[in-house]
């Protein structure tokens, strides 16, 4: 039998085909398809409690779907429980951070880069102090992690999702509240990132720092794609405008 | 379709150095030895009461640390450690009084039935969370009581004497027992050690303090939950078949005493969860409180939950923790110190 993902573009990283979740009685995702092509940066736009970060969580293993199918190129991820999903290629950040508290910044990475990317522990070492330093870390590389402030830690995500080194990365608000010059600094990073040729799912808030590094972007507005495409073909559609008040401003 | 690279090259990456030892690790390990080395030579300086002593002390040592691997670490509350060293000491007794073997050969055979117990148990209680995990442990420690209690081949309550060792003579017994005391502190506080240290001791952390974040970076929680499950059983089990072989005696109330549990929650709470520096110090000021009020009985048992219960309430890193604030000298050092070269600082 013939089906969407048999024939799958080879362009094609992820393909998410008709998601859904509930909650109990409450719909939180109603059907939500999308591609993520290979190399890009796709932006996620959507009012608070519109479904992103459920629709993270369900690529990353952290809660099943209720319905639908999600791919990582050819593979099926149903089934795949998170840790073989992060070994698979499939690296995250949490919106609230979930740091190791009791261990350094720089044991933090060492996880992610040995499980996470099946480095041994000596490869791990030179590896790890260079995301620490691309992510402007490393001079509290042996910070206790839980001493961390509210910036570091959001950094610390974006830094052990790297260690991890993987082709799909999943940033899930990282921006809040940096300053413009920190904002500009983190889609410099994204930019490189993206260009070392990882690609990227960018869920955000603050609007410049997507459009400065999205090459495409996806709306959602409780629980449905109201939009996907060009950024600024998205930003100038007026139910986009409608729903998201921020863009108006 | 070429792929990217997607780590940097070898050309672009800082040299570093990673420091792991510390000035007071090298002097706790120089002790360490020198403990072992004693323990080995008690026959050489101990009378048979001190080696007895000793022994049971070192059987504190052993099942509170492998409480604090599973409580402090994999986040596996169980109170029912005493299921896996009594079935070790019967395992032990079985095999040196009813088959003959030799009982020293035994006690490293009866380790086997821990190891094969712990896996259909762990099955079962994985599911259960938190406080009802708790509960299914102390109820599989229950049964396997029972179980013994209705056992024709046991001798079912009344117990089984470890007439064996009348062939050896109380010279080669202390020698036993001492090697046996170094064996089990190697096994259980050199084994925890060499773990933690170890990448496994990173993923363990990483569970102990975000679960889902360890998931999500690779760690297969599940399965090293299970691993310290089975490896808390058989340290547990070697610690009852060395402590009943020097009781010569076990029937099921002694084998299943759920007594163990509770020293061991003390020790490990008071001393500081999750550290090795908080066991030798939790099972010290155990003993100690032991030799001194255990003669005032049931009250003294109020006292040592009192203490457990303020410890929880006011401290809750115990007494290890209290002192690591202050000094960062650790016995144990586990970390991993990064240094940048310093044209590589960013
Ligand atoms: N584990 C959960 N149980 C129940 N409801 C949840 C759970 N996680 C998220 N929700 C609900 O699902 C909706 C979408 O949440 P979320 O995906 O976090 O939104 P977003 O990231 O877009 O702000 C919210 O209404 C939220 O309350
Ligand atoms: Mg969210």
């Amino acid at each position: 039998m013939l089906d969407r993902g048999a024939g799958m573009d080879r362009d094609i990283l992820l393909r998410a085909t008709d998601v859904s979740k509930s909650f109990g009685a409450v719909r939180v995702l109603h059907g939500v398809s999308f591609d993520v092509h290979r190399g890009e940066v796709l932006g996620i736009l959507g009012p608070n409690g519109a479904g992103k970060t459920t629709l993270f969580n369900m690529i990353s293993g952290d809660i099943k779907p209720s319905g639908g199918d999600i791919r990582l190129g050819e593979q099926r991820l149903s089934g795949e429980p998170p840790f073989r999903r992060c070994q698979m290629g499939i690296g995250r950040t949490y919106q609230i951070p979930r740091p190791y508290s009791g261990m350094s910044t720089f044991e933090n990475l060492l996880v992610a880069s040995t499980f996470g990317g099946g480095k041994s522990e000596a490869e791990s070492y030179a590896f790890c102090a260079r995301v620490l330093q691309d992510c402007e870390l490393a001079d509290k590389a042996n910070t206790r992690a839980g001493s961390l402030t509210l910036l570091d830690r959001k950094r610390l995500e974006l830094a052990r999702a790297l260690a991890s080194d993987p082709k799909l990365l999943l940033l899930d608000e990282i921006a809040g509240g940096l300053t413009e010059e920190e904002s500009k600094q983190l889609v410099a990073l994204v930019r490189r990132i993206r260009d070392r040729g990882v690609t990227i799912v960018w869920i955000e808030h603050v609007l410049h720092a997507l459009m400065a590094v999205a090459d495409r972007l996806l709306v959602l507005n409780f629980g449905e794609k109201i939009a996907e495409g060009d950024p600024q073909e998205v930003i100038a559609n007026p139910e986009v405008k409608r729903v998201y008040m921020g863009i108006e401003a | 379709m070429t792929s990217v690279p997607l780590s940097p090259t070898d050309a672009t990456l800082p040299k570093v150095t990673v420091r792991r030892q510390t000035a007071s690790g090298r002097v706790a390990l120089t002790l360490f030895v020198i403990a072992l080395i004693a323990l080995v030579a008690m026959p050489w300086w101990a009378k048979t009461g001190t080696i007895r002593m000793i022994l049971e002390l070192c059987c504190y040592i052993a099942v509170a640390q492998m409480w604090n691997m599973l409580a402090g670490y994999a986040g596996l509350v169980s109170v029912g450690q005493q299921a896996f060293m009594g079935a070790a000491g019967y395992a032990m007794f079985v095999l040196a009084q009813t088959f003959g073997v030799n009982p020293f050969l035994a006690i490293f055979l009866s380790l086997l039935v821990p190891a094969a117990l712990a896996v259909p148990c762990y099955l079962l209680l994985h599911r259960l969370d938190g406080p009802y995990f708790a509960i299914g442990t102390w109820v599989v420690a229950e049964v396997f009581r029972l179980v013994a209690s209705n056992m024709g081949w046991l001798n079912a309550g009344a117990g089984m004497s470890l007439n064996v060792m009348k062939d050896y003579s109380g010279f080669e017994r202390n020698v036993a027992m001492s090697l046996l005391c170094a064996l089990l502190i190697l096994a259980t506080i050199g084994g925890s050690y060499w773990f933690l240290r170890s990448r496994y001791g990173l993923a363990l952390i990483a569970i102990r303090d975000n679960p889902v974040a360890a998931a999500s970076q690779g760690v297969n929680v599940g399965r090293l939950r299970f691993m310290i499950y089975v490896a808390a059983a058989v340290g547990c089990g070697l610690a009852g078949a060395v402590y009943f072989m020097a009781q010569l005696r076990i029937n099921p109330p002694s084998a299943f005493d759920p007594m163990w549990s509770n020293v061991a929650i003390f020790i490990v709470m008071v001393g500081g969860i999750a550290s090795i520096e908080g066991v030798l110090i939790g099972t010290l000021i155990y003993f100690i409180a032991d030799r001194w009020f255990g003669e005032y009985g049931a009250s003294y048992f109020v006292v040592l939950g009192v203490m457990t219960v303020l410890v929880a309430l006011y401290a809750r890193t115990g007494i290890w923790g209290a002192i690591s604030k202050r000094w960062d000298a650790p016995w144990f050092p586990i970390s991993r110190h990064l240094i940048l070269k310093a044209e590589d600082r960013a």
